[in-house]
């Protein structure tokens, strides 16, 4: 019986310990949000581009307009950069 | 098959060229325009359009009409021919096998050539080598001595045993319209096993050749209906459609005009097609029946392109209206040769 309580007192998590953790799930959850944004914007990015670079190659002068359509599924990630910072800070 | 395994990217890039494409097709106003223009006139402005680099490549050689037409042809064969450098994966194929049709055109040309005499410069201006026989393998068949020795030099492509077996005892003129109908005929039984064979995207196809099946089958025997020449149907129908061979037979023996399209609508699948066989009870030509049977066909294509846009319907659009624009073209600077009223050559345009 006295070895049980022993064990149970060597696994109880100390303050330090909880702080430590909670700030590890926040980095974790920082990387999440900026990675899977990511890989969201670049699903987006994928379709809008080939269509881009296929208008572009039949018309040069729309190059800065196809240009500007493919990057706004770059707003995805910058949602979750956003969402990461304030985690982190 | 690299581009199979890029996903749909291949796919999206170049259905969105071949919609640059169509947006870059002249349009409806500019072909009013054109039928009051002379014939110089329409040479300038198509030099100012896509066709600038034919015309001028060819003004030296050639002028007035034959210009027109040959630089058209070029154009049609080349843009072809890019199209399918473009395409990805199975849409390649798809493509290849569509334009097969070309090259079953451009055979019987320098066949039908060889047996009037005309001479090989002649024939070389009137085919358009979009097909899979290239411009260097038409030239070859060109310069071949007999029509005999033509097929002999086709050994290896789809068409040979087909013309093989029908030219057995030399080839006679009287057996060209078989041998056309049994070409075509060939050409769509491939085409529909091959969108059948569980290729990607066969299934769009499938329903291309339906409804092309379907306008040709229409055509031809509206056509049967003005001819009275009393042939036989079962020579042009093509296996494949909504209607089968068997019973455009049967329709063909409703005499009253009335009743054949009230035996036919019923029959069609596509509601455009039902809605245009409805128009068609009052008494048309059959060049205006021709005509509005390519824009519905055309139309029709231009749905199917957006139901599926990232398919081989998009590139069979753009294909087709590029053929169109083509015949437009030639229809114009034909009629003004000929000093055609404008309203007669409007009668002649796919717009």
């Amino acid at each position: 019986m006295a070895d049980a309580a022993t064990a149970v007192a060597a696994t109880e998590m100390t303050v330090e310990m909880i702080k430590a953790s909670q700030l590890g799930m926040k980095a974790l959850g920082a990387g999440l949000a900026v990675g899977l944004t990511g890989i969201a914007t670049g699903i987006a990015e994928m379709a809008i581009g080939s269509a881009a670079v296929g208008a572009t190659a039949e018309n040069k002068d729309v190059f800065g307009l196809v240009l500007l359509l493919t990057v706004i599924p770059e707003t995805i990630v910058i949602f979750g950069l956003v969402v990461s910072l304030l985690l982190l800070f | 098959m690299t581009e199979v395994k890029a996903g749909p990217v291949p796919y999206i890039y170049v259905c969105t060229r071949m919609r640059v494409r169509k947006s870059k097709l002249i349009p409806r106003e500019e072909y009013l325009r054109m039928l009051n223009m002379g014939l110089s006139e329409i040479t300038r402005f198509v030099e100012e359009t896509q066709y600038k680099k034919e015309i001028d490549e060819l003004a030296t050689a050639f002028h007035g009409i034959d210009l027109i037409e040959i630089a058209l042809s070029w154009n049609l064969a080349k843009e072809y021919q890019s199209i399918q450098k473009i395409t990805p994966g199975t849409l390649k194929d798809l493509t290849r096998a569509y334009l097969r049709r070309w090259d079953i055109q451009n055979i019987l040309t320098i066949i039908r050539g060889k047996l009037h005499g005309e001479r090989p410069g002649k024939i070389k201006e009137v085919l358009v080598p979009a097909g899979e026989l290239d411009k260097a393998f038409l030239d070859r068949m060109i310069e071949e001595p007999s029509p005999e020795r033509i097929i002999e030099s086709l050994k290896g492509k789809a068409e040979y045993p087909l013309l093989s077996r029908l030219f057995e005892g030399g080839v006679r003129e009287e057996l060209l319209p078989k041998a056309e109908n049994e070409l075509y005929k060939q050409f769509y039984a491939d085409l529909i096993a091959m969108a059948r064979s569980g290729i990607k995207g066969g299934r769009q196809f499938l329903d291309y050749l339906t409804l092309d099946i379907d306008i040709t089958n229409i055509r031809n025997m509206f056509r049967y209906r003005a001819d009275q020449s009393g042939d036989d149907i079962m020579n042009v129908a093509i296996p494949g459609g909504t209607i089968s061979p068997q019973m455009m037979q049967r329709l063909l023996q409703i005499r009253d005009r009335n009743e054949f399209i009230d035996a036919l609508v019923p029959l069609m699948k596509t509601r455009v097609l039902r809605e245009l066989l409805e128009t068609l009870r009052e008494e048309k030509s059959i060049r205006e029946i021709e005509i509005d049977l390519i824009k519905v066909q055309i139309a029709e294509m231009e749905t199917m392109s957006k139901l599926h846009p990232f398919s081989i319907h998009p590139i069979l659009a753009y294909l087709e209206m590029k053929k169109y624009e083509i015949f437009n073209l030639r229809a114009l600077a034909r009629g003004k040769e000929s000093n055609l009223p404008p309203d007669r050559i409007r009668g002649y345009l796919v717009i």
